[in-house]
């Protein structure tokens, strides 16, 4: 536990010291949030029914540019042996990234609700329903993108191919589930409403995790 | 009998159809200051990352501490320290928490004290706030010497460990592992650079065509140079 924690706090303070990336994510969202306003700007729509997907749209993106480097800096910088050379087990390296990996898209995601609710200025009936189902969503993008993310950071257009491995595997589990999640949270539904797909989500959130957990020591071997 | 802590027998290592190490043979005897001369390119390091556990032979048997590495057991790992050419260090973050990063993955008490001690002793203490993303490349030398050392090894692996040092950092490096050794470690080194590292060793090997093909002990600097150039020399046709 005690490295799982080493490994978190590692990963935040190289993440948070790193103003270029955090600027670059943060810049990022709010383009992506932006060019959606624009882009409807001049149609008519009901922003009830769009708000799940740009949100989603929007998450998904902005959070999956933060992934990458995670697993890549470690091999950029040389450090991935230093690591591997500590008696701590693959899972710790794992799960400390997993953790550290949550807490900076969450942050991301809070921005990216409070530019979406300046944009969009819609109508949330149950605002907890709708945290959980962005909490439990999350952490399957996150472990999934996280797993991906150890496995391209040895290939050298690492960039290009975690989007290319992750988008198609998430965008027909968690997030198509989670976009109809909430979009029935924003037409008024609570989260007890909705419990058959919650669970579906978390379902792919064990699943991601557990390969995960299992597959790290023969990725960070070589 | 002296304490064999490393056998290697037969170690092969190939990438592709690069044939790198070819069968090599390799004893370590504790407190010994073993050096492995060798051009680039030959395998040193290669070699050096397989005995130190970070890469895997193709085959050969290892055994370090009389166990077999098959299963990287963290008692091995506990007792192994590497410093690599490679820092192992993190940029962003200053020296102490560097050190105190790895210091918390090998659960280090009284890492403070420890953390302090090594700073201390590769005469970066006064910089132990800083960002190691400014310093030069000798002062992350020494810091990944003392990351080498955070957990006490009994066995340090040294990958070119005089590159980048200026006269005062090798004679800081000279003197750490002469103490260290005096108190019953084990050194493990390999370079391409007779001059500087020489005189710190007991027992010396050429490494060539991915074998070992010459030890001895206890020689001179001047007879064992004439030798390497010969192997060197060899080595070309």
């Amino acid at each position: 536990m005690n490295a799982v924690k080493a490994i978190f706090l590692k990963e935040l303070r190289v993440e948070f010291r790193n103003k270029q990336m955090i600027n670059s994510y943060l810049i990022l969202s709010l383009m992506i949030i932006a060019s959606f306003r624009f882009a409807f700007s001049i149609i008519d729509f009901s922003i009830t029914e769009l708000a799940s997907p740009i949100l989603w749209i929007s998450f998904f993106f902005g959070g999956m540019f933060s992934l990458s480097p995670i697993y890549k800096r470690e091999i950029e910088q040389g450090t991935k042996e230093g690591l591997l050379l500590t008696p701590i087990s693959p899972s710790s390296i794992y799960f400390g990234k997993l953790f550290a990996n949550l807490f900076i898209i969450f942050c991301l995601e809070l921005f990216i609700l409070l530019l979406f609710f300046v944009f969009f200025p819609v109508n949330i009936p149950d605002l907890f329903s709708l945290l959980c189902i962005i909490v439990i969503s999350t952490i399957g993008i996150t472990a999934l993108g996280n797993l991906i993310s150890a496995i391209s950071s040895n290939l050298s257009q690492s960039e290009v191919m975690l989007p290319v491995l992750l988008v198609p595997v998430l965008l027909f589990t968690v997030i198509m589930s989670s976009v109809s999640v909430t979009s029935n949270v924003f037409a008024g539904a609570n989260i007890f409403d909705v419990l058959d797909e919650v669970r579906l989500i978390l379902a792919f959130d064990v699943v991601f995790i557990a390969v995960g957990y299992l597959l790290i020591d023969y990725i960070l071997e070589e | 009998m002296p304490d064999k802590i490393l056998v290697a027998n037969n170690i092969k290592k190939s990438f592709g159809f690069l044939q790198v190490l070819n069968g090599v043979n390799l004893t370590i005897n504790k407190g010994d200051k073993y050096i492995l001369f060798g051009s680039n390119g030959v395998g040193k390091t290669t070699l050096i990352k397989i005995l130190s556990t970070t890469l895997s032979a193709d085959s050969g048997e290892l055994k370090i501490f009389g166990k077999g590495i098959e299963k990287r057991s963290k008692e091995i790992k506990n007792k192994i320290g590497f410093m690599s050419h490679e820092p192992y260090l993190y940029s962003e973050l200053s020296a102490w928490e560097n050190l105190d990063f790895y210091a918390n993955l090998y659960s280090i008490k009284n890492k403070k004290e420890k953390i302090g001690s090594l700073l201390k002793e590769v005469g970066l203490y006064h910089r132990s706030n800083d960002r190691v993303g400014s310093f030069s490349r000798g002062m992350k030398q020494r810091l990944s010497l003392a990351r080498a050392l955070i957990h006490s090894p009994d066995l340090i692996f040294l990958d070119e460990p005089y590159t980048g040092l200026d006269i005062k950092a090798q004679d800081i490096l000279n003197n750490l592992i002469n103490r260290l050794n005096q108190e019953g470690k084990t050194f493990f080194c390999i370079t391409h650079d007779i001059s500087s590292s020489f005189n710190i060793a007991n027992r010396y090997g050429i490494l060539s065509k991915g074998q070992i093909v010459y030890e001895t002990e206890g020689v001179e600097k001047k007879i064992f140079s004439e030798k390497y150039i010969e192997i060197l020399r060899r080595e070309s046709f």
